[in-house]
């Protein structure tokens, strides 16, 4: 309609907020999981008993790359990191 | 029959006695009062504020509901009680309605406060008639109208 008002463009306006009050605690992280290798273990198997899914091997991987430099190559004993699924 | 007019007001007697005793009984068995606890406020909003500029406490330094079209627009919130977490939001308007901005921000309150929420435009506000509307974990807790000239 010509005699319409166009609408006010706000889109660049800038917002923020702050408070004197502290804000909510954060709720604890998950304790680090850990899992002990045995004999007959492999990353695909250790996936599969604490993920369910074997394909999930790369995640126990990448957060044990400090002590597995083969993913095809661990030792029973081997304290293993588990990060969250 | 003699004997039975003696009896009666004996037995009358005696069954007052008990119920006195009974009496006595369950006076010695109320609690001693317990000791006064701290009553925790719960969270209200207090106040809402407007003004183009706020102290280091934050509040409003110079209110104000007539702002420039340069001005910063801040609203503030004054609370008191306590809440583990309660989200404030600022929904700001203009004029029909049009919806200029929506801040959140969620507080652990224990005891007074004050939060800002304020907007700015760069290259200024178009005039009119404006509202910002406070909600507390969803509900509405203060408005305020102010104009832009």
């Amino acid at each position: 309609m010509a005699g319409d008002k166009p609408r006010a463009d706000f889109s660049n306006v800038k917002a923020g907020s702050s408070s004197t009050a502290p804000a909510p605690a954060k709720p604890a992280a998950p304790a680090a999981q850990t899992y002990t290798v045995a004999a007959g273990d492999s990353l695909s198997k250790i996936a599969k008993k604490v993920y369910g899914d074997a394909k999930k091997w790369q995640k126990i991987f990448e957060a044990n790359k400090d002590q597995i430099k083969n993913p095809d190559l661990i030792h029973p004993g081997q304290i293993l990191k588990i990060p969250a699924a | 029959m003699t004997i039975q007019l003696y009896t009666r007001p004996l037995a009358a007697l005696l069954a007052l006695a008990l119920a006195f005793t009974a009496c006595k009984g369950k006076e010695a068995e109320v609690a001693a009062p317990t000791p006064p606890v701290a009553a925790v406020a719960p969270f209200r909003v207090t106040a809402v504020a407007l003004g183009n500029a706020i102290d280091a406490g934050k509040n409003v330094s110079a209110p104000t509901e007539v702002f420039a079209a340069g001005d910063t627009v801040y609203a503030v919130v004054a609370s008191d009680g306590s809440s583990p977490s309660v989200t404030l939001a600022a929904k700001w308007t203009y004029e029909d309605g049009q919806l200029v901005n929506e801040t959140v921000q969620t507080i652990a309150p224990t005891g007074p406060a004050a939060t800002e929420f304020h907007i700015e435009k760069p290259d200024g506000w178009p005039a009119g008639k404006y509202k910002v509307e406070i909600t507390a974990n969803g509900a509405l807790a203060g408005s305020k109208e102010f104009e832009v000239r």
